[in-house]
């Protein structure tokens, strides 16, 4: 289901749903999706958060658009090497490293990921960087990351209310921030993403709205505020903007994914409408009664007035987006929604 | 020397909350006993920890599909909750119309449940018994998904007169009958998937889809019924109204409010409180609110009998001390294993034992039940890092003569500040002994966390395993 304006000049096409909860510890399917990650070689990275019963398999899944599971890594809980405790985001840089942020660990994780699409082997552990604090280069609670055209990275330093710019080696370079609702100014930020000018943009999350910022920080334009309408946020957690500059934006509180215009101009809403995933019908081939029962049964129901919020309306409706926490893009013109509830991701086709 | 007035106050909020430090009870005392008690009945903003907090950092609070994230999350709402009656009548219907886990793989809609609770659980009893009827919870615990128009399941019809409204002995097998046929097409939506998927504890494929009530008027018998003397071609709502009218409802509800917010065993007195509560149920229009405003300003309910008459539950036990310690204020990794303590004591909040809810009083209290509750308040208390216990510390030191404590003050003290909390005599002299073997505390100068300081959660260590304490 999408909603756009008659002046939109961006038209989304649904493409798929890839994914099916994991209950495990390994193998298919996706525990708690918190980011992704496009290759330019097609592949899926997936940041598996998981719930503290799953917590010693938080992992990074790569599958691809042909719903391939193709391997995973990473080594659960922990603060040891290649483990992490609350990671929320990542990015891949031009050399295929992909860089994992951690909140509880206040680090970043850098894997080498240029290898092949044969799995496993294809992520090789580097280094973690930054350590707490709240001097030049010190972290607390990493939240999102980006990476511009130089390779530099900007992480989102959450608590301490700043972006904070590294280069690809964890080198600090320069930081701009503090709290509050100005401009420039934050409140509990997450999202990052860089255009193709190197411009930044953070989705400021506490402050319902997503700032942009030249790639040294100075503050270039505020878009959206509090609220449920159109243009408007509730804690946007994720930013993605495309060569043609329109930014799309997780409005995970409000259950929806919103398009802008490059000027920051209202363009549509995605509610979410998910299909059965092929790992899914894999399950209901092996669970006929279950699935008999599931095609005779609305999915979008009308609910009663005390459940009429956008949370309690994912929570009862499978095909919408529930806790859209990312939005990722490859170089194909496809969006790609996290959604954390629902261990899955939706895949959207931009015309 | 503690004023009545203090200790008074903090009778009420042990019952009508979960105890309270200092600040609190000052703050309430600023309003007197009369403004506390509708203060207390009247929850407003609530001031809790916001769920974008808790959803942003706990991914399993926010699907909430299992069950150690859901029970903490209703533990974070408790422990930081500034309207602490709001979750007292939530936990106290929870125990009443107990459903659990263990049957319905749902926490999402038995948290759903409990969000009732504090809608509704101080208004009317017949708009709540309504309500309960309709919930899904409810209704799949208990079975009414499968109580058909062509074929009935008494299950719910039985338990709603018998465990929920009049007790056994006021009706008959016919009763439960006309009151199940009335119930017929009271179900959820998408029941049957829903029902399978419950039955599996299917999370599959994309996790757990919360549930909402639904009316099959085609599946409802709309013949006519006998009930409690009555007939008519009554639904739900008409079976309700019934039932709110008896004598028997009025003396069961009365009885049970009395039981969790009064005292475990029922006196003389206490039972010309219940009688009062009864009368007030229907001069109001069998308002809950107006009935706990009886007890609250009952003469039973003010004195001396009815102070640490019960047993706390594992739940008032764990929330009364992490709210004295003011710990886990912000979103913290592990909470969920915080949680899971109030099980290891008996009382895991969404899985109560049977539908008969927990068994209370003296039972709360066996050896491994006592050793848990002992230790885990002896943990909050005593790290003086934490910020309520950091707040004793400095109202000891303001209260002491030239900053220093003799044994008997600083043991006295701290029987003030976690309550007042009233001991036998015996109890305070183990303490004020205790206290006594390094001597006087001179609190002048103290760090965090240097001797001086650490006497002092070495008391409150020690209150924590007294007899007393185990009472609210």
């Amino acid at each position: 289901m999408s909603t756009q304006t008659k002046s939109s000049e961006i038209v989304l096409d649904y493409v798929k749903t890839i994914g099916i909860v994991n209950n495990g510890y390994n193998g298919r399917g996706f525990a708690n999706p918190y980011d992704i990650a496009v290759g330019g070689d097609g592949r899926i990275f997936v940041l598996n958060r998981c719930d503290p019963l799953r917590a010693s398999a938080i992992r990074v899944g790569i599958c691809n658009l042909e719903d391939e599971y193709l391997g995973e890594f990473g080594r659960g809980f922990g603060a040891g090497d290649e483990q992490f405790a609350w990671p929320v985001a990542m990015v891949l840089d031009s050399r295929y490293r992909l860089h994992i942020t951690d909140e509880h660990n206040h680090r970043v994780t850098t894997y080498d990921t240029s290898g092949d699409a044969s799995g496993n082997a294809s992520a090789k552990y580097l280094s973690h960087w930054g350590k707490p604090g709240t001097g030049d280069g010190e972290l607390n609670g990493p939240a999102g990351i980006a990476v511009d055209s130089s390779d530099n990275l900007f992480v989102v330093d959450q608590h301490n209310s700043r972006v904070q710019k590294f280069t690809s080696d964890g080198k600090f370079i320069a930081n701009w921030g503090s709290f509050g609702g100005g401009d420039g100014q934050f409140n509990l930020p997450w999202g990052a993403a860089v255009d193709k000018d190197d411009n930044v943009y953070i989705a400021d999350w506490r402050n319902n709205r997503i700032q942009k910022f030249t790639n040294d920080g100075e503050f270039l334009a505020a878009f959206g505020n509090s609220g449920e309408g159109e243009g408007q946020f509730q804690r946007p957690t994720s930013v993605a903007v495309d060569p043609e500059g329109f930014i799309y934006v997780a409005d995970w509180g409000n259950e929806r994914v919103q398009v802008l215009g490059p000027d920051g101009s209202f363009q549509m809403i995605l509610r979410g409408e998910a299909t059965v995933s092929k790992w899914a019908e894999a399950y209901f081939d092996s669970n006929p009664e279950e699935k008999a029962e599931r095609d005779i049964s609305n999915l979008k129901p009308e609910l009663p007035a005390h459940l009429n919020t956008p949370y309690h309306i994912s929570s009862q409706t499978e095909p919408y987006f529930w806790g859209p926490v990312s939005v990722s893009l490859d170089r194909e013109g496809r969006l790609y929604v996290a959604e954390t509830n629902r261990h899955r991701f939706q895949v959207y086709q931009k015309r | 020397m503690i004023s009545n007035d203090t200790a008074l106050m903090a009778h009420l909020l042990r019952r009508a909350g979960f105890g309270a430090n200092r600040d609190e009870l000052e703050s309430y005392l600023e309003i007197g006993y009369d403004g506390a008690v509708e203060a207390l009945l009247n929850p407003s903003d609530p001031g809790n920890m916001p769920d974008d907090l808790i959803r942003r950092y706990h991914v399993d609070q926010s699907e909430l599909r299992d069950l150690p994230g859901s029970s903490a999350y209703w533990m974070y709402r408790m422990i930081s909750t500034s309207c602490p009656m709001e979750e007292k009548i939530a936990l106290f219907w929870h125990g009443l119309f107990a459903t659990g886990y263990s049957k319905l793989n749902q926490a999402r809609s038995q948290l759903n449940q409990v969000e009732m609770f504090r809608r509704s659980g101080l208004g009317s009893f017949e708009d709540l018994l309504v309500e309960l009827s309709k919930d899904p919870a409810m209704i799949v615990w208990l079975d009414n998904n499968e109580n058909h128009g062509a074929s009935i399941n008494e299950n719910y019809g039985r338990e709603l007169l018998e465990l929920f409204s009049m007790g056994i002995g006021n009706y008959s097998e016919d009763d439960i009958k006309g009151c199940a046929r009335a119930f017929t097409g009271w179900t959820l939506g998408n029941a049957e998937y829903m029902s399978v998927r419950a039955a599996k504890d299917s999370i599959w494929p994309y996790g757990r889809i919360a549930w909402h009530f639904d009316y099959r008027e085609e599946d409802h018998d709309d013949g006519e019924k006998t009930f409690l003397g009555e007939t008519g071609r009554f639904n739900g709502e008409d079976i309700i109204a019934i039932i709110v009218k008896q004598e028997a409802t009025a003396r069961f509800v009365a009885t049970r409010l009395f039981q969790f917010f009064a005292a475990d065993e029922i006196t003389e007195a206490g039972e010309k409180t219940i009688e009062a509560m009864m009368a007030t149920y229907f001069s109001s229009g069998y308002q809950i609110r107006d009935m706990l405003r009886t007890l609250f300003h009952s003469d039973y309910f003010k004195s001396e009998e009815a102070r640490f008459a019960r047993v706390k539950g594992p739940v008032e036990m764990v929330v009364g001390a992490i709210r004295m310690a003011g710990n886990y204020q912000d979103p913290y990794l592990g909470i969920e294993g915080v949680a899971n303590t109030m099980f290891y004591m008996g009382q895991g909040l969404l899985r109560p034992p049977t539908v008969e809810g927990w068994h209370e009083g003296a039972e709360w209290i066996d050896s491994g039940a006592l050793v848990e509750r002992v230790n885990f308040v002896a943990k909050e208390l005593s790290n003086v890092s934490s910020p309520g216990v950091r707040s004793i510390i400095e109202r000891l030191e303001a209260g002491a003569d030239q900053g220093v404590l003799q044994p008997s003050e600083l043991a006295d003290g701290c029987l003030d500040l976690l309550g007042p909390i009233q001991v036998s005599e015996e109890t305070r002299s183990v303490l004020v002994e205790y206290a006594s073997r390094h001597g006087d505390l001179d609190l002048n100068g103290h760090q965090p966390g240097d001797q001086a300081e650490q006497r002092v959660g070495d008391i409150l260590r020690l209150v924590a395993a007294t007899r007393e304490y185990q009472l609210a």
